[in-house]
């Protein structure tokens, strides 16, 4: 499919207080990663640095370029020759350092609300997709296997939890990134909400997508083939086997 | 770039959205500002007319000078129409004062106008006043003391005089009858003074009347607070929103850019509602302002545009406190704080002349300081270049700091 993620060395700290100290991890192509952690951890931080939002204090993001047979876009990785003729995996350009060439790459799903309330589905979507774009993905996209064609009309603030977490994905997939980055997605959404989403990522990542997500749900594990806890500023790799009490255990720092 | 417009034009969607339930908001407040401003000043109006100050005098009041005085200010002189003297003995004074229905009590010793005739300076007439009665007793004491001044040192001379020459030429049975004759022609003299006295008029900023001076703080009091009916567009406000905006290559400076546009759109509609009514005002002659009287609306259509740099400017202050502010409910309390606070420092509700001079020159530094200037500039039809600068400069400090404030919310 399309890409390969590597990060390393990942720091951040608010004045003195160090909130990341090394992050490092990979993912390959297909792959969905969940990232656990108490609250006030660094999640929503590692996040929001990888979709360009907050600088780095150091650290390098690394996407691998591959063919891509799909249409999803790995614009980041052009300049490094990759194309019909230059199929092989590539060297790509650290992302931390060109922020402007995340938003082709990578879609950010924030933990909070990012749409415009008074809008409607129809008129935030169309912010981001020219209207040919947005009708094909309605009728066929991603935005169909959202299910968004079915609220079009309405307007933002009269929407349900789920409704509003399926458009904000809908907004975040535009320019069908290879990554997409979730934070928190399933927070205060009934089961039948969460299914649907996962419904849907489960769908990305088996065409190739990368997700990376912030989750407090055992739920969202299942989707996952990797875990990391985030302790101390730093990302330790975790196997969840649906122990609920030792996932507790792992986040008190009791057991890794 | 493209990506940018999409931004604006939602913006400005959402604005337009919005738009109906602002103008609603804006009719509502013109229309009690206006129903207020009319009883206020139909009110004000009646008790101007009823309004004359009643002094009561007591003491001697003996000496037909000093009685003849008294009843020329009280029944020929201008103060007649200001004035009411009251001769009453002193306790019924007293008792009338406490119980607030006199402005103040004048006491004539005993032997006060002999003592005058004599050159002798032992004899004061005291006036007491309640505390905010003193520049009025300044006042009418000026005129008293005018008055039977000029009637017993000047003309009792010439009284005096006239008598002896008459009394001279052995023409005593005309003494009385002439000295009337003079009297009356030397009391035409000093009543016919043209005014009850000379109100020096403080300067209320080059050259405004006072009706074009708070016509002017009115209208940019509204602006100054208008966030207040605004805040409609910062409701769903949040963080979520900016964040993922920058996930999506739309920085701070485009999203400020944008959502400002859509922010102003609002404030240029109430200001243009709050107009129409005030459009109506002048070509009906409901509201007279000295300096447009008699031209309908037009002075006002024509000083219209001078209002717009000023909306930009207020426009921008009101976005950075809604930026600074953590929530909706603390925006609006900092509009309304800022808003009245700086009014009141330059000079919306009273004259600026009437504070001292270090607050003046803040009240005049402040952003709604450069606003006043340039609107009564407008008022005028000639803005100086410094007006304009100022305006654009506070516009200018306060985007940027908007920017600053965005940026630093999604480091």
């Amino acid at each position: 499919m399309s890409m390969d993620v590597e990060i390393t060395g990942i720091k951040k700290a608010y004045s003195r207080k160090k909130v990341l100290t090394d992050i490092s991890f990979s993912m390959d192509a297909g792959s969905c990663a969940a990232i656990l952690g108490s609250n006030g951890s660094g999640k929503s931080t590692l996040l929001s640095i990888l979709a360009g939002v907050r600088r780095a204090d150091g650290g390098s993001f690394y996407v691998y370029g591959h063919p891509d047979e799909t249409g999803r876009q790995t614009d980041g990785c052009k300049e490094h020759g990759r194309g019909k003729n230059n199929p092989g995996p590539i060297r790509g350009t650290d992302l931390l350092r060109e922020p402007g060439r995340i938003p082709k790459v990578l879609g950010y799903v924030p933990q909070g609300n990012p749409l415009m309330e008074e809008l409607s589905a129809w008129d935030n979507l169309r912010m981001w997709y020219d209207r040919e774009t947005l009708k094909r993905e309605l009728a066929e996209g991603a935005l169909r296997l959202l299910g968004i064609d079915g609220f079009l009309k309405t307007p933002v603030r009269r929407m349900s939890g789920g409704m509003k977490r399926r458009l904000s994905i809908g907004c975040a997939v535009v320019s069908h990134p290879g990554i997409l980055v979730l934070d928190e997605p399933s927070t205060a959404l009934d089961p039948v909400c969460r299914e649907n989403i996962r419904s849907y990522l489960d769908v990305y990542r088996k065409e190739g997508g990368i997700v990376l997500m912030a989750t407090h749900d055992a739920q969202d594990l299942e989707l996952c083939n990797m875990c990391y806890i985030l302790r101390g500023g730093v990302l330790h790799p975790w196997q969840y086997d649906g122990d609920f009490h030792r996932l507790t255990e792992a986040l008190c720092g009791k057991s890794f | 770039m493209k990506q940018t417009a999409a931004y604006f034009l939602a913006q400005l969607k959402r604005a337009a959205r919005l738009l109906p339930g602002q103008i609603l908001a804006d009719v509502v407040v013109c229309f009690c500002a206006g129903v207020s401003a009319c009883l206020l000043i139909a009110q004000g109006a009646l008790a101007a007319e009823g309004t004359r100050y009643r002094i009561g005098i007591v003491g001697d009041l003996s000496d037909s000078y000093l009685g003849f005085g008294i009843a020329a200010v009280q029944e020929m002189d201008d103060s007649r129409f200001m004035i009411e003297l009251v001769s009453m003995p002193e306790q019924e004074a007293e008792a009338a004062f406490r119980r607030g229905e006199l402005y103040a009590v004048m006491r004539v010793p005993e032997g006060l106008m002999e003592s005058i005739v004599y050159g002798e300076n032992d004899k004061l007439v005291t006036y007491t006043a309640a505390q905010g009665q003193q520049g009025l007793g300044t006042m009418v004491m000026g005129e008293i003391t005018d008055v039977a001044s000029t009637l017993v040192t000047c003309s009792q001379s010439a009284i005096y005089a006239m008598q002896q020459v008459l009394a001279g030429q052995g023409r005593g049975e005309e003494i009385g009858r002439e000295t009337d004759k003079l009297n009356l022609a030397l009391i035409q003299m000093v009543l016919s003074r043209g005014g009850f006295g000379e109100v020096e008029v403080l300067g209320y900023g080059d050259g405004l009347s006072l009706e074009l001076y708070y016509f002017c703080g009115a209208v940019l009091l509204f602006l100054l607070l208008s966030g207040l009916l605004n805040s409609a567009l910062f409701v769903y406000q949040n963080g979520a929103f900016s964040c993922f905006l920058k996930a999506r290559g739309v920085g701070a400076l485009r999203q400020v850019l944008g959502e400002y546009l859509a922010y102003l759109l609002l404030v240029l509609t109430g200001l243009l509602t709050v107009c129409l009514f005030l459009g109506f005002g002048f070509e009906r002659g409901l509201l007279g302002i000295p300096e447009w009287d008699g031209m309908g609306a037009a002075p006002f259509l024509a000083f219209l545009p001078a209002l717009f740099p000023v909306t930009a400017m207020f426009a921008a202050l009101q976005f950075f406190l809604f930026e600074v502010a953590d929530g909706i409910v603390n925006g609006i309390l900092l509009q309304l704080i800022c808003g009245i606070g700086m009014g009141y420092l330059s000079g919306y509700f009273y004259p600026s002349a009437f504070f001292p001079e270090k607050m003046r020159m803040f009240g005049g530094f402040l952003p709604s300081g450069a606003a006043v200037r340039f609107a009564q500039a407008g008022a005028l039809g000639k803005i100086p270049m410094a007006a304009w600068t100022a305006v654009f400069a506070w516009m200018a400090v306060f985007l940027a700091l908007t920017i600053l404030v965005r940026k630093y919310r999604t480091r």
